[in-house]
């Protein structure tokens, strides 16, 4: 009988782990129009996609530990389109000199009965809100513009308003684990959006 | 004479050759390209041997045409591979490419230039090149010498293709401009030099010194237009990654007051809600009690834990919610 071949981690599931590497910055809404032309002469040349999606968060509280999260979102400009669920891990920590936030990632597709599902499982809904705004692609890179908007009455995504007077920019990618080169060239990336914008890793547990 | 000169080899060959009346001497004229012949008459068979010379000039030019040859080479392949990317791949082509695309034809450029400023480059202006043959015939040697470009070396490309005086819109130019300069007069024109050279100056000053009050005035004038706030950045990464500042959504039934243990239970895990101030209506009172049982926190946990397994899964039945 020859030797079991060897691997870190038993193979038991068809996908593989990715991870999304994320870096985030804002832009006031003044300054939004330069943004956007830098971006459209930056990344890869095709009409930049506007999106409108309403994004529910969803909480299992357990009995010990954080409450597990996972985040439901429905385009409101494509109402039949399917809806995406999304799964973030913890950001991972140790290496410092990474330049952007890691986490794992899965993403999922799912159908217009995911609310009702969800509830059925047990988690509740913790908080939702409406992001609006471009999508630019670069390579593997992906970079989204949007303005969060909170929403007034639970449900109701016509009544809202701004969170704030910036747009949110985010620059993500998503790759298997253990690609660092990924993170030298989003850095590269953002460094040509300054001084615009300041694309940095901002680790969400400081800001709680 | 007819025959070429061929021998540089060494001084021992059989060709015929011919040579000019007035050598025999080593002439050391810098402008004209004179050649030298010295020949050796063997007395065996009458064999005349030949030692071709070239001045040094001569060798120099030819140097400095085959290097420049080379470069222009060089700048018609960047060229041509540009243009090909603009006709073919405009778009997908980037502004960063573009940039250095036009980088390295200023490279290029810029080698030639030093190769035509190089001490060792003889002055191209004292070379003539006289056309010696014209023929209105397709020449099939020079077709392929000019990439198709040039089938036929005839009396109307001689004068493009060998002029050596610029356009005569931009010789008008030149001496209107040169006429103007006349015009204006030694003081005149010794002033406006002045000028240049002062405000040339003042902004190399500029430039080469950062001086801090200078700094300080621009860095404000950029304060009044920054592109992004950093609390704001701070704020929108907080409501995108756990929903700080958004309003939180219960259901009507969530916190019933017959069940103490669920609050502990469920304000145990979300510690971060703890945080957030200005939440709306219900959760008020919530932050209110788990500010009272924050400190027992750690320690009240695994009782409550203990105790509310069986009230809390008849409570998470759906209907009672």
């Amino acid at each position: 009988m020859e030797a079991p071949p060897v691997t870190v981690m038993p193979v038991t599931g068809g996908t593989i782990n990715m991870m999304e590497y994320l870096l985030q910055g804002s832009v006031l809404d003044q300054s939004l129009e330069s943004l956007l032309h830098r971006l459209r002469g930056l990344c890869d040349n095709m009409e930049p996609e506007s999106f409108a999606d309403h994004e529910l968060v969803y909480l299992l509280k357990g009995q010990q530990g954080n409450p597990f999260m996972l985040r439901g979102r429905r385009s409101l400009l494509h109402p039949t389109a399917p809806w995406h669920l999304r799964y973030l891990g913890q950001p991972e920590v140790g290496d410092k000199s990474r330049h952007a936030l890691v986490r794992n990632c899965v993403d999922v597709a799912a159908s217009h009965s995911l609310p009702e599902f969800l509830n059925e499982m047990g988690f509740r809904m913790d908080h939702e809100f409406v992001a609006k705004g471009q999508v630019f692609r670069k390579g593997a890179m992906k970079v989204v513009v949007s303005k969060l908007l909170r929403v007034l009455a639970t449900g109701n995504t016509e009544n809202t308003e701004p969170l704030s007077l910036s747009y949110l920019v985010e620059l993500s990618v998503l790759a298997p684990a253990g690609q660092d080169t990924v993170s030298e060239d989003m850095r590269s990336f953002a460094e040509q959006l300054k001084p615009l914008v300041h694309l940095e890793k901002i680790d969400p547990k400081r800001l709680m | 004479c007819s025959t070429q000169v061929l021998c540089e080899n060494g001084p021992f060959c059989s060709r015929f050759v011919c040579w000019h009346a007035n050598c025999g001497a080593l002439q050391k004229n810098t402008r004209d390209i004179v050649i030298v012949l010295l020949y050796h008459i063997r007395a065996e068979g009458g064999y005349v041997c030949v030692l071709f010379r070239q001045q040094r000039e001569e060798k120099q030019l030819e140097a400095s045409l085959e290097s420049l040859h080379a470069r222009v080479a060089h700048l018609k392949g960047s060229l041509q591979s540009f243009i090909l990317k603009l006709e073919n791949e405009h778009d997908r082509l980037t502004w960063p490419s573009v940039l250095d695309n036009f980088a390295l034809l200023s490279g290029q450029l810029n080698t030639i230039n030093k190769v035509l400023k190089n001490e060792k480059t003889p002055s191209y202006r004292s070379q003539v090149i006289i056309p010696l043959l014209l023929s209105p015939d397709r020449d099939e040697e020079l077709v392929k010498l000019t990439e198709q470009r040039v089938p036929v070396f005839s009396h109307e490309i001689v004068p493009d293709h060998l002029r050596t005086k610029p356009d005569p819109e931009v010789e008008e130019q030149e001496k209107h401009l040169s006429a103007e300069a006349a015009r204006i007069g030694p003081e005149v024109a010794q002033k406006q030099i002045q000028t240049l050279n002062k405000l040339c100056s003042n902004l190399l000053e500029k430039l080469n010194n950062p001086r801090d009050d200078r700094d300080s005035e621009s860095s404000a004038l950029r304060q009044n237009k920054p592109s992004f706030n950093p609390a704001d950045t701070n704020a929108l990464v907080a409501a995108v990654g756990f929903g700080k500042g958004l309003s939180k959504c219960r259901p009507p039934g969530s916190v019933p007051p017959g069940h103490p243990g669920q609050p502990t239970m469920s304000t145990g895990p979300t510690l971060q809600q703890v945080t957030i101030a200005g939440t709306t209506g219900h959760q008020a009172g919530m932050g209110g009690q788990v500010a009272q049982q924050q400190p027992g926190q750690p320690g009240k946990m695994p009782s409550s834990i203990k105790t509310n397994i069986k009230s809390a899964s008849a409570s998470m039945h759906p209907y009672n919610r």
